[in-house]
């Protein structure tokens, strides 16, 4: 099988530090990627090495089958690279950065402004078309990042934590365009921060840390082994009763945690209106409740063994 | 993405840095007060240079056949300035990131930039030589030898910008590249015989001023529209401009393709 993007132990160092010591991935044509991990585990720098923007130090990688060592004109021919920090010309109008990408391209100025209208009106930012780049909210200009980088119909998509810093609206609005690139075709490999992004988004997540490859798999794969959400309650009185109707409703025995704290794995949300109907109808009345997800530190931790902040293993 | 044309050729990298140097000129459309600034700035050289220090001198046209061609001079280097800050701003902010993934020539930003540069260095020269003119500045050469003298200040200054090009690209941040190039240009530009004669000046300075190829250019620059003989300076100008091009036009590209952060 040929893989849109493909890696084979790629290794960077940076003066005697290794940004990546051996990483593979595999990303077949028409799916998304996610590449999972905290700041410094070596995210950018894949993406960067993938873009052609740096050299590996060891190791190879290919895009389109092409080598992007060897062919990287040819691997520049079909990406699009969005950055992790906006990388639009902010003295030009969104509408000017879309024409000038287009006209790079070769297309005739009047494509150019055709194809610029058209991801204008795609990614809303048509009341904003005719204003400087430089006056964009955080959103607008993560969304003309990403039109930009479209502007050639790239089958093959970089985005570099397109969501980082973005209020839940604006990362929202990224989540449906990247389903909606992917709907038309094109492979994705999206880095991100987030857990929850890559459960969103990615067919397949690899978990990266160090610069080595800490976990893979399906997000269901991958949050089945970390613990998927949890339902937390803290009762103000009757402890065994409200105990006993969360493990009657959800079907797991609740964890014990401190204050009265209890909680259970959910996996399915209906069920949390239920356990708070029976817990009325007991007469129990809680301080406090909370559906929380597993951070990435939580899940690092289960996945691996490993914090993200420093190795325990 | 197979309806990307091939752009190798060298009529793709021609357009592109065409389009390039359309980016760089647009902000001065897009935001009139900078076009303020950049037209300002040579009429507030010749108000200082050519009005008040003229006036000190007693003799103000000959004051003004003096110290306007090295009015043009000043400015016309200062303005390489532009060239290494608006590369050294691409590169922090990600913009070469961009153009470096594309499929476009290697050296369209830079050949953008610094035709970009050389359009604003030309104008600005235009309206500083039209200041100097209504402040009492007389052209007494040829039209043709006029045009020369306005050529071989273009042809320097553009030899410069590459020099400009090479210190934004190797430039930490924009400050540090403006730093260094203030560092530079000042002791070139007033350092040399663009406002006063090395004749008059002390020991070391006057050493400098005699090997500062600056001076050569504002000596070839002053005859040329002036009329009077032009000596060796042009020559000395032609080399010194060949020099400094065939140095850093090679030292900026490779600069500008190793540049990895």
């Amino acid at each position: 099988m040929t893989y849109a993007i493909e890696t084979h132990g790629l290794v960077k160092r940076y003066g005697d530090k290794a940004a990546l010591a051996g990483i593979d991935l595999a990303a077949p044509p028409g799916s998304v990627l996610g590449v999972l991990g905290p700041n410094g585990a070596g995210k950018t720098t894949a993406v960067r090495i993938l873009a052609t923007l740096v050299s590996p130090d060891g190791g190879r990688a290919a895009v389109g089958g092409h080598d992007v060592v060897k062919a990287p004109a040819e691997v520049r021919k079909l990406i699009g690279l969005t950055g992790q920090y906006a990388s639009v010309d902010e003295k030009l109008t969104g509408r000017q950065n879309l024409v000038m990408i287009g006209r790079l391209l070769g297309m005739r100025r009047a494509e150019a402004r055709g194809r610029a209208a058209a991801l204008l009106a795609e990614f809303v930012l048509e009341d904003a078309a005719d204003r400087a780049a430089g006056s964009y909210s955080g959103g607008m200009r993560r969304r003309l990042d990403l039109a930009v980088s479209l502007v050639g119909r790239p089958s093959i998509v970089f985005m570099d934590e397109p969501t980082t810093g973005l209020d839940p609206r604006a990362r929202a609005d990224l989540w449906r365009i990247v389903r909606e690139q992917v709907a038309s075709g094109a492979t994705v490999l999206l880095t991100t921060q987030y857990l929850e992004e890559a459960d969103q988004l990615a067919d397949e997540i690899v978990l990266i840390d160090h610069g080595v490859v800490a976990a893979r798999g399906t997000p269901r794969e991958l949050k089945a082994r970390a613990g998927d959400r949890r339902l937390e309650i803290r009762p103000e009185h009757d402890a065994e009763k409200a105990e006993l109707i969360l493990a009657e409703v959800t079907g797991q025995t609740p964890h014990r945690g401190e204050n009265g704290l209890l909680s259970v794995p959910l996996l399915d949300s209906a069920v949390s209106p239920a356990v708070f109907r029976r817990l009325e109808e007991a007469g129990v009345s809680l301080a406090e409740h909370a559906v929380r997800r597993p951070t990435l530190d939580e899940a690092f931790l289960a996945l691996t063994g490993t914090t993200t902040s420093g190795r325990t293993r | 993405m197979t309806a990307v044309p091939s752009t190798t050729g060298h009529r793709g990298a021609l357009a592109q840095g065409m389009t390039l140097a359309w980016r760089s000129l647009v902000p001065l459309r897009n935001e009139p007060g900078r076009l303020v600034q950049f037209l300002l700035q040579p009429v507030f050289m010749v108000v200082v240079f050519v009005l008040m220090f003229g006036a000190m001198s007693g003799d103000t046209e000959h004051a003004a056949r003096f110290l306007l061609p090295g009015v043009l001079v000043q400015v016309a280097l200062i303005s390489t300035n532009a060239t290494g800050m608006n590369l050294a701003e691409d590169i922090v902010n990600g913009v070469f990131d961009r153009f470096r993934s594309m499929p476009i020539a290697r050296s369209a930003p830079l050949v953008g930039r610094v035709t970009a540069d050389a359009l604003t260095t030309a104008v600005t020269i235009a309206v500083a030589l039209l200041a100097g003119i209504a402040a009492g500045f007389r052209i007494t050469a040829s039209p043709l030898g006029t045009l020369a003298g306005l050529a071989l200040l273009l042809l320097f200054t553009l030899a410069l910008s590459w020099v400009s090009a090479w210190l934004g690209l190797k430039a930490k941040s924009v400050a540090s590249m403006q730093g260094v190039a203030t560092a530079v240009l000042l002791p070139l530009t007033f350092g040399s015989s663009a406002f006063i004669p090395p004749a008059n000046l002390p020991g070391v300075l006057r050493w400098w001023s005699s090997v500062n190829p600056v001076s050569h250019l504002a000596d070839a620059v002053r005859a040329l529209l002036t009329g009077a003989p032009v000596g060796p300076h042009v020559w000395v100008t032609l080399a010194w401009a060949a020099a400094v091009t065939a140095c850093f036009v090679p030292l900026a590209v490779r600069a500008y393709t190793r540049r990895i952060r």
